[in-house]
Formats: structure tokens, sequence, C-alpha cells
């Protein structure tokens, strides 16, 4: 078989490229730029400057950023410690870490219910202990506890495998020409280590921002994200076109915010990085 | 030492913060009392149930056939891309990578939008569509895994391999296959995760009656959490950790973690390979197998007519559904919706053709005045005659002829409330609402013209106002109220009002009377100032494809037993007047939970009932949502 004919077994996806990755996104431009005649407009784009619309963005960003953050903080120690285990089974180990994400996230949104809620399995500990309730459910401090659960393990995933092509011996050398640890951490383990993070960052700051199930059901529908509003505009109110004008904006903003991501390290195995 | 402690001490804690929700599932799971706090001793039961319900099962087993499904086509079409993209000159290969970056890359929900647009405008959406949203979705995970291993074989293997005679097919699958195969594998098992895991893009593209465990949880959870996904969680937690392990027994490191030493794996790899797929394989097949059944049964107990149904979440009794296709043979494709927009919205998709749909007074009128229903033949519908003529009379609103609609339930919109925390006093006036004596402790109903109903009432004005300033008025009592809302609830009020979690709830008739059966310190009330009654009514839209089928169905639900059996399910008043009288007595004498089940006629000459608002009128009605809930 030679090269040109070894092509031809890239057409079946060259089809699919074409019909179900090109022409949605077509449809969803056409939508986001006409009126429900046809005409054209930019009323929808613009859309998002409006009140309602502008402060469900900026807190879908504060939100993800926020859940970005605190996963990173949790993870990356998690990571190194996971690497730096002297045993056997450390893939088991890792295993046991990354075990919940098998799980369906829906499911483990219900367990975050029933822990939160008023009458929750969490307040009750705390009577017992004596301490004060906590009462974060319906709010964006739920929100976010469970985004951070639920996109935890794709922040500590990527780290930990960028640790583990770091050489001991490496460290080793840097230790007998002086190095203290600080040095060591500075110097060798996080510059190798910043791919891993930044597919962290990518794989955690998207999904959180444009969620809408998390903030649906932890939320209490108090807490409206932009997804929120998208899902509001095609499932209840058939504002298709209004909806589609949000979906571009926010693809604009998950644009953006992977182009920022990409300032700060040449990510170099592209996708595959990301697990 | 202290760093070695300090370190496991972390782990420990992290370990505490994945696994405590999961070890809360698995005890609550065996906790014979629908609480969530109190133990009622160890049962079994959740278990029984959650292996009786249809629903479960059958999103089951479509999300196995859809991951089995989808991950195999993906890995046959993306493991032939990788190959013909690894060909091809550089140009090309930035255009194909380029294009499956995008599912990558961008957002879920943009993603199962753009796919659900698409669809609408060419095909039913159904299992198909699903099936071709994941199958997107997973092919740039495998042609990412196979790509890089085909960059790392020697090309020049291959073709001497062909120079020694090798067809290219043979050359194939003896040098290359074997060099690309754990990248194959890996993709595969990639897309198995993806598939499994995915709720935003299925939730867009799915169709009626087709359910993957991620939306039908999510429908359940609007709802209300029903022990048996306690059990389903349990289960699935199990599962997946024997497999785990089970892909763990061997000393190569697994398909999320990268081999950290290639050279070093790659010997223990080759032999370990053929061991894992094949392990892999037989589970798949037993899957395929399993599920092949499954469909089969389900085919020849079905037989060929079927019905499309749409009606409200929780509204009626599952079993009773089987039993009709029992009784007749009439497959029924049942598929539900939270708030009348959302009905709206989707049956004038036309994504799906629906058969026979129930919904609320308002929303008939306005499919009447655009002339979307099929006049109704009652006399095919000989059990029509036990409907009350006074609820007949009353959706003349809606109905004027009478020709189009079967009552199903009726109800008012007041307060539920705990008798423990909330006086009962206090409950006779919508001002509770809005007095600030129980900020943070009472629950609104996510939908504009219910939250709108108190506040207009508390002004005196009717609840189909159209003028803007006294709407205006409504807005700002709500506003001001806005703070002390603790939620905006669709159907899961009851479960949190018997849970005592909130005092008191903005509430539906029936939904109030299934809370204060489960928790008897709760009572209902519908204020003086006066509140809304509505109607829900059968009605046979013009996408109907089978009428008779149609008239059947609704003939067995007004049927004596089955409306009884519905009642029983959703406690709001059924228009079947057998069941009124047959009712339990003892319900009766409990006055305030049979205010809850059988509206007093006081209530029902207090109240109003919805009327259609123009489009003018519900844009402005949407506009005020908005900027309610923006607050």
């Amino acid at each position: 078989m030679n090269k040109s004919k070894k092509q031809l077994l890239a057409g079946p996806y060259l089809i699919w490229i074409i019909g179900f990755i090109l022409l949605p996104l077509l449809m969803i431009v056409y939508y986001a730029f006409t009126e429900s005649d046809g005409s054209f407009t930019l009323e929808n784009i613009t859309a998002i400057t409006s009140h309602a619309n502008f402060s469900a963005l900026l807190l879908s960003l504060e939100l993800g950023v926020l859940c970005t953050v605190i996963c990173l903080v949790l993870a990356y120690p998690l990571a190194m410690i996971l690497n730096g285990m002297q045993i056997k089974n450390q893939s088991f180990v890792v295993f046991i870490f990354m075990l919940p994400m098998w799980m369906n996230f829906m499911l483990r949104l219900m367990a975050w219910k029933q822990l939160l809620a008023k009458n929750g399995v969490l307040n009750v500990f705390l009577s017992t202990l004596g301490l004060p309730n906590l009462s974060i459910m319906n709010t964006t401090m739920a929100v976010v506890l469970g985004m951070v659960y639920d996109f935890l393990p794709f922040m500590i995933l990527p780290i930990y495998n960028s640790m583990g092509r770091i050489r001991k011996d490496w460290i080793e050398a840097a230790k007998d020409l002086g190095a203290n640890n600080i040095t060591i951490f500075i110097k060798i383990i996080l510059p190798l280590t910043l791919s891993g993070v930044i597919s962290g960052i990518v794989m955690v700051f998207v999904p959180s921002l444009t969620s809408f199930a998390i903030s649906q059901i932890l939320g209490g529908g108090k807490v409206l994200l932009i997804g929120n509003v998208i899902e509001q505009d095609f499932i209840h109110g058939s504002q298709w076109h209004a909806g589609s004008g949000l979906s571009i904006v926010l693809m604009i903003f998950v644009l953006i915010s992977m182009a920022l991501t990409g300032l700060f390290g040449k990510d170099e195995e592209g996708g595959t990085a990301l697990w | 030492m202290v760093k070695k402690h300090a370190s496991r001490l972390y782990l420990g804690l992290i370990f505490l913060f994945l696994y405590l929700p999961i070890i809360v599932l698995i005890v609550l799971s065996f906790n014979n009392s629908r609480s969530r706090v109190n133990w009622g001793g160890f049962t079994l039961e959740w278990y029984r149930k959650c292996f009786e319900s249809q629903s479960i099962m059958s999103a089951f087993a479509t999300t196995l056939q859809i991951t089995l499904l989808a991950a195999v086509i993906s890995t046959i079409i993306g493991t032939l891309a990788a190959i013909g993209i690894s060909a091809m000159k550089r140009k090309s290969q930035t255009f194909y990578l380029g294009a499956t970056n995008i599912p990558l890359l961008n957002a879920d929900i943009v993603t199962g939008i753009s796919m659900m647009l698409l669809f609408v405008k060419f095909m039913d959406l159904g299992f198909v569509t699903v099936l071709i949203a994941h199958i997107t979705f997973n092919i740039p995970y495998v042609i990412l895994n196979v790509l890089p291993k085909l960059k790392q074989t020697n090309p020049y293997t291959y073709e001497a391999a062909l120079d020694l005679g090798a067809s290219p097919l043979y050359a194939f699958f003896k040098v290359t296959w074997p060099e690309i195969s754990s990248g194959v594998f890996s993709g595969f098992l990639m897309a198995v995760t993806m598939s499994l895991d995915d709720f935003s893009i299925t939730y867009f593209t799915r169709g009626a009656g087709v359910n993957t465990l991620s939306t039908m949880l999510y429908a359940e959870l609007k709802k209300g959490v029903k022990p048996e996904l306690y059990a389903l969680s349990t289960i699935l937690f199990f599962t997946v950790l024997l497999l785990l392990i089970a892909a763990n027994l061997h000393p190569e490191k697994t398909i999320a973690v990268p081999v950290k030493d290639e050279k070093a794996a790659k010997k223990a790899h080759t032999t370990y390979l053929c061991r894992r797929v094949a392990s892999i394989s037989i589970v798949a097949i037993l899957l395929l197998g399993t599920t092949g059944v499954f469909l089969s049964s389900q085919h020849t107990k079905g037989g060929v007519r079927s019905i499309t149904v749409l009606n409200y979440g929780k509204y009626y009794d599952e079993d009773k559904l089987a039993q009709f296709t029992e009784e007749t043979g009439i497959l029924v494709n049942y598929e539900e919706y939270e708030d009348p927009e959302e009905m709206y919205t989707k049956y004038k998709t036309g994504a799906i053709d629906y058969d026979v749909i129930c919904t609320s007074d308002y929303i008939i009128e306005k499919l009447v005045s655009e002339d979307e229903l099929l006049p109704m033949d009652y006399a095919s519908i000989p059990n029509y005659a036990g409907i009350d003529p006074d609820i007949i009379d009353i959706s003349a609103s809606f109905d004027p002829d009478h020709c189009y609609t079967v009552p199903y339930f009726y109800g008012t919109l007041g307060i539920l409330y705990n008798t423990n925390l909330v006086d009962a006093a206090d409950v006779e006036s919508w001002d509770v609402l809005w007095n600030g004596k129980y900020a943070n402790d009472m629950i609104m109903i996510a939908s504009v013209r219910d939250c709108f109903t108190p506040a207009l009432r508390t002004l005196g004005y009717s609840i189909n106002e159209t003028d803007p300033e006294k709407l205006d008025e409504a807005l700002n009592i709500l506003l001001k109220q806005s703070p002390d809302v603790s939620a905006f609830f669709e159907s899961e009020t009851c479960d949190e009002m018997a849970a005592e979690n909130y005092a008191l709830a903005l509430c539906y008739s029936g939904e109030a009377a299934s809370a204060m059966d489960l928790n008897e310190n709760l009572a209902y009330s519908v204020p003086i100032e006066g509140s809304n009654f509505w109607i829900d009514s059968w009605f046979i839209p013009q996408t109907c494809q089978d009428i008779d089928a149609v008239y059947e169905f609704l003939n067995y639900t007004c049927r004596d037993d089955v409306a009884m059996a519905n009642f029983e399910y959703v406690y709001y008043a059924s228009p079947v007047i057998s069941v009124d009288e047959n009712m339990d007595e003892e319900l009766k004498e409990n006055e305030s939970l049979y205010r809850a089940v059988h509206p007093t006629e006081a209530d029902v000459a207090n109240c109003e009932v919805y009327r259609l608002l123009d489009d003018e009128m519900t844009e402005l009605y949407n506009d005020l949502w908005a900027r309610l809930k923006a607050n």
C-alpha cells in the first residue's frame, strides 16, 4: 500500500469532520447571526452586555478561576507526594485517587447534595460534636465545592504524569552540585511540570466555566452561570438564536483562556499530554 | 520523619474528601428508612427496587449500548484516520489535526447545542443522534492516542515486509499493528471513559425515551433523590473498583498513566497486551450480548405498535405504563419535562413526533390558538364518561368547545409549611413570603408565572395581569424577597420539605400532599388573597402517528383502577369521579391533607385559571424573570 492509498483511510473521518464537526459549527454561527426571520443581526452577540447575561458570565469566570486555583493548590502537592512514594504498587495508589472519576458524575453530585443539606449528614455530624451548622447548600460555595470534587482528578493526572517524566538522577545531580530543596523545586521540578499544570488548568477551567448541571443541582436555581442561561434559552425558552449568540461568546472566552494559558508554556505533546 | 507524616496526613485528607461522599451513598443504600440521617436498620430493599425500576435499567442498558458502540466505531474510524493522516503531507495534516482539536477543546455545552441544531434540521432526535454525537467527541481521543505510536514506528520495516512479498494487509497486521495496538487500546478505553461520563452532549442530542444514566439521573435529581439511586451508586462503584483492580493485577502501568520507562516496559508490554486485549474483548462481547438480549426481549414484548407520550415529570405511575403495554401490546415511549415552557419548546422543535401530550391550561390555549391540536373523538374513549362535568366546564376557559382535551389532574398553588417551624396563622396570607420572618428558610418555584402569582394577588391584581406597570410592582416585591429565598426548585420541593430542610415552600397541591404523606409535620394552605387553580389535560398534537393507540391509552388512563393508581402516585385531584368516592377514609378525615388532594369549593372560587399571554407579554414575563434571577 503506497502513501496516497494510505491517505484514503482517513476518508471516513473526512466525511465525519465535514458532517458532524464543521457543519454543526456553521449551524450555530448561522443561528447566532440571524433573527428568527432569517435576517442578519448582531443583537444575539451583543446580548451578552445585558445586565442578566453579563453578571452570569462574570460569575462563571469567577467560579471557574476559583475552582481551578483550588484544584491546583490541592493537586500539586498530592501529585508530588504520590510521585515520591517509595512503594511497589504506586500505580495502584494513584488509581485509588482516580477511581471516583469513573463513577457517574451525577451520582457524585447527588452525594454532595445529601452531605450539604440543612438536615444532611454533615450537619448532623457537626451537631453531635456541638459545632455550629454549615449552611452552604444553594450558594456559590456549594457549586464551587461540587466543581472541585468533580474536576480534581483532571488536575491530578496531568501533573502526576509530568512529574513521572522527571528523572531521579537530574535531581541527584542538582543535589551534588549543592542545590537545596527549594532551588531544586524552582529550577527543576516546577519548569518540568509546567506543561502538566497548563493541561490541568485547561482541563479544569473549561468545564467549570461552561458547566450548567452542577450549578443547577447544588445551587438550588439561585446560582445562574452562563451555561444555565444558554440551557434556559434552548430548553425552556425556545430562544435558539439568542442561545446560539451566547454560545459563540462562550466559545470565544474558551479560546481566549486557552491562548492565555498557552502563553505560559508550550504544550509539546498536544492533546495527549492532557492525559 | 515529620515530612513523611505530614504527607501521609495530606494524602489521608484528600482521600477522605474524595471518598466521604461515596461512603455516605454506600451506607445510605443499606438504610431501611427514607430519611438521610436516621438509621432505620439494614435492608436490601433499595437494591431490589433498583433492579425492578424500568427507568434505571433501561438507562443502564442504553448507556452500555451507546458507550460500546461509540467506542468501537470511533476506534475504527479514528485508527484508520490516524494511519491516513500519518501518510499525509504537512498541510493536510494541519487541517485534520485542527479539526480533531475542535471537539476536544470546545465546551461540551457548545458541542451539544451545535449538534442538536444540525440534527433537528435533518433527522429525528433519538438513539442514533446520541450515538453520532458520542462518536464525534470520541474519535479525537483515539487519533491522539494512535498518532504518536505511528510516529514511533519505523516505516522501513513495513516497506521491507512488502518487498519480501507480504500483502499490505498482512504486513500491516504483522508489522504496524503490534507497534500501535497499545495506542489503539488506550484510545478505546479513553473513548469508553468519556462516553460513560458524558452528560451535556447527550442531554442536548437525546430524543424521546432515550436516556443514558447521566441524563436519567439529572432528571431524577431535579425531582428529589430516590433511595434506589444510592443502591445504583454502590453497584456502580464496586463494579468499577473490581474492573480497575483486575486491570491493575499485572505489573504493567495502566491506561491513563503512560508508561514511564518506555523501553523497559515494552517487553513486558506485548505479552500482557495479548492477555489484556483478550480479557477486555470478552467483557465487551459479554456486555454486547446482554444488551442485545435486552433489546430483542423488548422487541418481542412490544410488538409493532408504539406511542410517544410527553408528560410532566413524576406524573404517571411507571408500573401502570408497563401494565398498559402488557394489556394492549402498545409500547410506550415515555418522555418527561419539568415546566410548561419546556414542553412547548420540545413540541415546537419538531425533532420528535409526539402522539399524546399532557400539559397545563394556558399552554393548551396557546396551542389551540396555533391550530396545533387534533379534535378528539370522545366516543372512542368510553371511560371519558366517568370524568367530573364541573372540571370539564372549567376547562372551557382554554378549550372553549371542549373538543381537544381530556382532563388528567387538577389542583391549586399554595404554601406547604412545616407546622413545627411555622405558625399556621402566618400562612393564611401571602405576606408570609415577603415579611422576612422565614428568611433563608423558604422555597419558591422555578417558574415565572407561579412566582408572580403570589406577588400579583398580594397587590390585588389578577394572575393574568398584562399592565407592565403593575407587573413591575410585582417584580419589586419579588426582588425584595429574593435574598430571603433559599432556592428555586422545579420538583425537588416534596423531597426537600419532607426532609425538613426548609420551613415553607410555594408549592402545587399534589406535591404538597405527597410531602405530607411522607412527613406528618407538614401542612398545606391556600392564602386568602387567592391563587392559581389549574387543570392539566391530555391533548393529541398534529404530529400524532397512531390516533387509535392514543385513544386506547387515554381510555386506559381514565379507567377507574388506573386513575386511582395514578392518584395515589401523584396525590393531585383526579377528575375521575370514582377516585374521590373510593378514596381512603383516613385521607378524607385529615383536613389539611384533603385540602391538598382535593381543592375545597371555597379555594376554587377564590382562585383564577392562567390565561394565555400573547407573544409580547410572554417576552415581557421572560424578561422580568431574567431580571429576577440575575439578582
